[in-house]
């Protein structure tokens, strides 16, 4: 846990734009540790807040902080990033890297201690449950172990702040339970980010929810409290499910 | 007399056109051949200001070769798919867009080489020359983005680029390389050396017309 | 620095450039070791030409493979992963290029080993020219640069073919565009590794050291291009600091860059053929190299320096027939010895090559230029032997005699006669059998001293060479000093 502070993202009136679009229009959020969910229709802005806490763009306007940082200045955002994990919608990889070197490729730019580099990537790679895949090439491997070769890379550095963007896309029904596992693990000592479609996900390992709808927040809090707003006429399979969509139709009303 | 019968057929035939059409252009465009014919048109440009110049003997010949390697290597590079496999599997038609496109593409680089040339310059050469040289290049170009990717398609044409300027230079300070298969180093009329040229275009045309570039994965846009 | 080593193995392991190095070898085969092993065994012809093509061979293929290295973040979609990591841009940049171009000089320097390898075995005198080596490695670096500049900047498809090209075009246009001017600011490009219109000389850097002052430009050049092309790519994304620093190199890269280039336009032949820079001229490159020469084992030997030990034979044995007919008669050189050449300059902007000491009458040495020394094509060593035949053979003789215009006819008379003992319808491939044709390399015996076909000293030479050879001699032995006074006629010739 943070020292300087319990929360570790603060977020207030924070929008971005891309030309005249509005991706992220005056968002307020705050998260300590724990697991965080964020979910949304497609073009909500969910990946557009999520890159903004990963600093991979910087916000029009607003105020951003980051483990207890802002992450405007070069010396604090670079200290944010030594203790930041993020795993993109589309993640990219070289094929001709192992799943070992790829995690260590990663380690090494994240600067993790030089000493700890091989135990911290061994322990990365263990977790994400590809060890007996370690030197294997990543051109070789399937898209659901792609993906957490990928999520190794995320977690590598023991982050205080882990930023997930579709983590589950891919992945087995055996290994979104190991992950959702993996994501309460997580959740102990740091605040991790989750966007996703899948509400289930969200329902399973998330203590805290946000609902994103055309770059504003329409609702945030607990899952069950989210499960709590759908009305008889809601569409869904879960009351998860038709929580959100209730929440989605008052919100776009 | 017009039969509804034969309205309605023409009607259909129109419709089948246009569809063509349409697809032949969304083809084009995925494979950037707007910015490729820029690029081609760039190289024109190159040539028909490099020809201002007087050029020495060799000069003369190996100048314009370097820019038709470009202009080969432009056309090579729009033959990688940016779909992969949803694309492959989608149908009969993308064998017949392959050909045409990159015959449309070599044909017009070599015009607009031409062209470029005949607004007053002169090119050592001649039309015959550019002919082979783009159409001999073009086809390596395309052997290398059916092995190796399209991304690495100008592998094979920069390469081949030195020992072509290289057999230009023997033909002035010798021993000459005079084999048939470093084509730009033979006289426009040679026969061997078209032949050569015509059967790597030829090779390398067959190849992505059936197949296509090859897909490397993990390869962004 | 652990950090920066391992990321330096990694991307060692995964270069791109590692599978261009077989394409670059296979090049550097065919377009430049056959070539440069064809020539005769000297240090300046190999090591010059071998500066020139290996750097169109090596600078294409891997500025384009440097691209395709420096847009790999973009292609393989990392780019937005690799940069939220606190590891600065520019240091993770550097370790991609510092690996491309490892790669590069790897191939690079095994295949320099192996040209000079090769002819360390077969040079007799005389040791490597470093320099113009130097200078082609320096090149490396640079286009590496500059092709990943390019990929970084510009990740798109076309950027690695269009560097490729562009890095090789301009290679060969700077040689276009240096023409005549030995001024020429051109010069700076790698690929000129001599005095451009010279071309590569195989009578430079054996008398005299080579001057490394081009080389040096070159040098300064090509670092001065790397640091500002890596400089640029620290210049955004970084701290204040990192981005004052990398303003300062990438200004001091190009402050080096320009100087060389200015540095180039003063620069001029200099009388021993090498390109002379004023500002980087080190004085003690004036000075003649010590050497021994390498003599034949003869009456009159034939000295040449150690460089041109191949050609020792040959001359001998070109020289062989009118130095038997003279050794030993007074007023006949001691030795024939090899001299340096003197370039200069002519007032049509051409290069002419003469010897650095004229050949006087009498003197106990004869100074020979070999005309592998002079400007022209490269001569086999037959070709060589039978131009000094015919060249310094009759010019032997014109001294020993004194024949020349001004010379009596008699004189002149023996003199041809002499040259016509060289074997002019011998069974030399290189002759024409036509007596009056012009052999190659030299005067025929119609143009010696005026003699013309039919005339009385036509007449008295061919009945002069047509003596027994002792004859010749002891005829020459009593009537040397009064046929150089002058005292001989025609009629009084046996």
């Amino acid at each position: 846990m943070n020292e300087n502070s319990a929360m570790n993202v603060e977020i207030t009136g924070l929008t971005r734009r891309f030309g005249s679009a509005t991706a992220v229009a005056g968002v307020d959020l705050r998260a300590g540790p724990g697991v965080f969910g964020l979910l949304g229709p497609n073009g909500a802005g969910k990946t557009t807040l999520l890159r903004m806490m990963a600093t991979a763009v910087s916000p029009t306007s607003g105020q951003l902080r980051l483990l207890g940082r802002d992450p405007a200045g070069y010396g604090p955002r670079r200290e944010i990033r030594r203790r930041l994990g993020y795993l993109p919608q589309n993640p990219g990889y070289y094929p001709g890297f192992t799943v070992t070197e790829f995690v260590e490729y990663f380690a090494l730019l994240k600067e993790v201690p030089a000493g700890t580099v091989r135990q911290a990537v061994a322990t990365a790679i263990d977790r994400v449950g590809l060890a007996d895949r370690r030197k294997h090439r990543l051109r070789t491997l399937s898209g659901g172990m792609l993906r957490r070769a990928c999520i190794a890379q995320a977690i590598v550095n023991e982050p205080e702040l882990v930023l997930f963007d579709e983590p589950t896309a891919g992945l087995d029904p055996q290994q979104r339970v190991t992950f959702r596992a993996l994501l309460r693990e997580l959740g102990q000592h740091a605040t991790v980010v989750v966007s996703t479609h899948l509400v289930e996900d969200v329902g399973a390992a998330c203590a805290e929810v946000a609902l994103m709808d055309r770059g504003r927040i329409v609702f945030q809090g607990t899952p069950d409290e989210l499960m709590a707003c759908a009305d008889g006429q809601a569409a869904g399979d879960t009351p998860l499910e038709r929580g959100y969509t209730a929440a989605l139709d008052r919100a776009q009303s | 007399m017009n039969t509804p019968a034969m309205t309605a057929t023409g009607q259909a035939t129109a419709t089948r056109l246009a569809t063509a059409a349409r697809l032949l252009r969304l083809y084009a465009a995925s494979r950037r051949t707007p910015s490729a014919l820029a690029a081609i048109a760039g190289c024109a440009i190159a040539l028909r200001v490099a020809l201002l110049g007087h050029w020495d003997a060799y000069g003369a010949l190996q100048l314009p070769l370097v820019i038709e390697t470009a202009a080969a290597t432009v056309v090579a590079a729009t033959v990688a798919s940016p779909f992969g496999e949803p694309e492959r599997v989608c149908g009969r038609w993308l064998p017949f867009l392959r050909l045409a496109a990159t015959v449309a593409l070599t044909v017009t680089a070599t015009s607009a080489l031409v062209i470029a040339a005949a607004t007053g310059g002169h090119l050592a050469g001649g039309t015959l020359d550019v002919i082979r040289n783009v159409a001999g290049i073009t086809g390596l170009g395309l052997l290398c983005a059916a092995t190796l990717g399209g991304g690495l398609s100008w592998t094979g044409p920069t390469a081949y680029l030195l020992p072509g300027v290289y057999a230009l230079y023997t033909q002035w300070h010798g021993p000459a390389l005079t084999t048939p298969w470093l084509w730009p180093a033979r006289p426009p009329h040679d026969l061997g050396g078209a032949l050569c040229a015509g059967l790597v275009f030829a090779a390398g045309l067959a190849v992505i017309t059936m197949r296509g570039a090859r897909d490397r994965p993990g390869d962004g846009e | 620095m652990i950090a920066v080593t391992r990321m330096l193995r990694l991307e060692l392991r995964h270069n791109a450039m590692a599978l261009m190095v077989p394409v670059v070898v296979v090049l550097f085969w065919f377009t430049t070791y056959r070539r440069v092993m064809a020539m005769p065994p000297l240090w300046n012809l190999r090591a010059a030409d071998l500066q020139m093509y290996s750097v169109v061979d090596f600078v294409t293929p891997l500025t384009g493979a440097a691209a395709w290295m420096g847009s790999r973040e973009s292609r393989r979609r990392l780019a937005d992963a690799v940069l939220i990591t606190p590891r600065a841009r520019w240091a993770r940049l550097l370790a991609t290029w510092a690996a491309t171009t490892i790669w590069a000089l790897v191939a690079y320097v095994g295949c320099v080993a192996v040209v000079y390898g090769m002819t360390a075995g077969q040079v007799a005198g005389g040791g490597p020219l470093w320099w113009p080596a130097a200078v082609a490695a320096a090149s490396l670096p640079a286009f590496t640069a500059l092709g990943f500049a390019a990929g970084v900047l510009a990740p798109t498809r076309l950027t690695a073919p269009v560097t490729a090209i562009v890095a090789f075009f301009v290679l060969v246009l700077s040689t276009e565009l240096i023409g005549h001017n030995g001024h020429s600011y051109w010069q700076i490009a790698p690929i000129v590794s001599v005095a451009w219109n010279t071309g590569s000389n195989p009578g430079v850097a054996t008398f005299y050291p080579y001057l490394p002052d081009l080389s040096i430009a070159q040098v300064m050049f090509l670092a001065g291009v790397a640091v500002t092309l890596l400089g640029t790519l620290a210049l955004v994304g970084e701290s204040r600091a990192v981005r004052a620093a990398a303003g300062g190199v990438t200004a001091a890269g190009l402050a080096a860059a320009a100087t060389a280039v200015l540095l180039v336009g003063t620069s001029a032949m200099d009388p021993h053929g090498m390109m002379r820079i004023p500002a980087l001229h080190d004085a003690a490159n004036d000075r003649p190299v010590q050497f021994t020469p390498v003599c034949s084992h003869a009456a009159i030997p034939v000295c040449l320096n150690p460089a041109y030990s191949a050609y020792l034979a040959s001359t001998t044995a070109a020289l062989e027939p009118v130095l038997n007919e003279i050794a030993g008669l007074p007023g006949a050189p001691a030795r024939i010895l090899q001299e340096a050449a003197t370039y200069r300059v002519d007032s049509r902007d051409g290069e002419e090559v003469r010897p650095t000491e004229g050949n006087t009458n009498g003197e106990a040495v004869y100074h020979l230029l070999l005309p592998v020394q002079m400007l022209g094509p490269t001569l086999t060593t037959a070709q060589t032997a039978s131009q000094v035949k015919w060249t310094d053979g009759p010019d032997i003789v014109a001294n020993f005699i004194g024949a020349g215009p001004g010379a009596s006819q008699a004189q002149n008379a023996v003199a041809a006669a002499l040259t016509m003992v060289l074997g002019r319808v011998s069974a030399d491939p290189n002759l024409r059998a036509d007596l009056n044709g012009e052999a190659p390399g030299g005067p025929g015996p119609s143009e010696l001293g005026g003699l013309i076909r039919g005339t009385a000293a036509q007449s008295a030479a061919e009945r002069f060479a047509a003596l027994p050879a002792q004859t010749r001699r002891a005829w020459l032995a009593s009537h040397l000093a009064a046929l150089r006074a002058g005292q001989i006629t025609l009629s009084q010739l046996p």
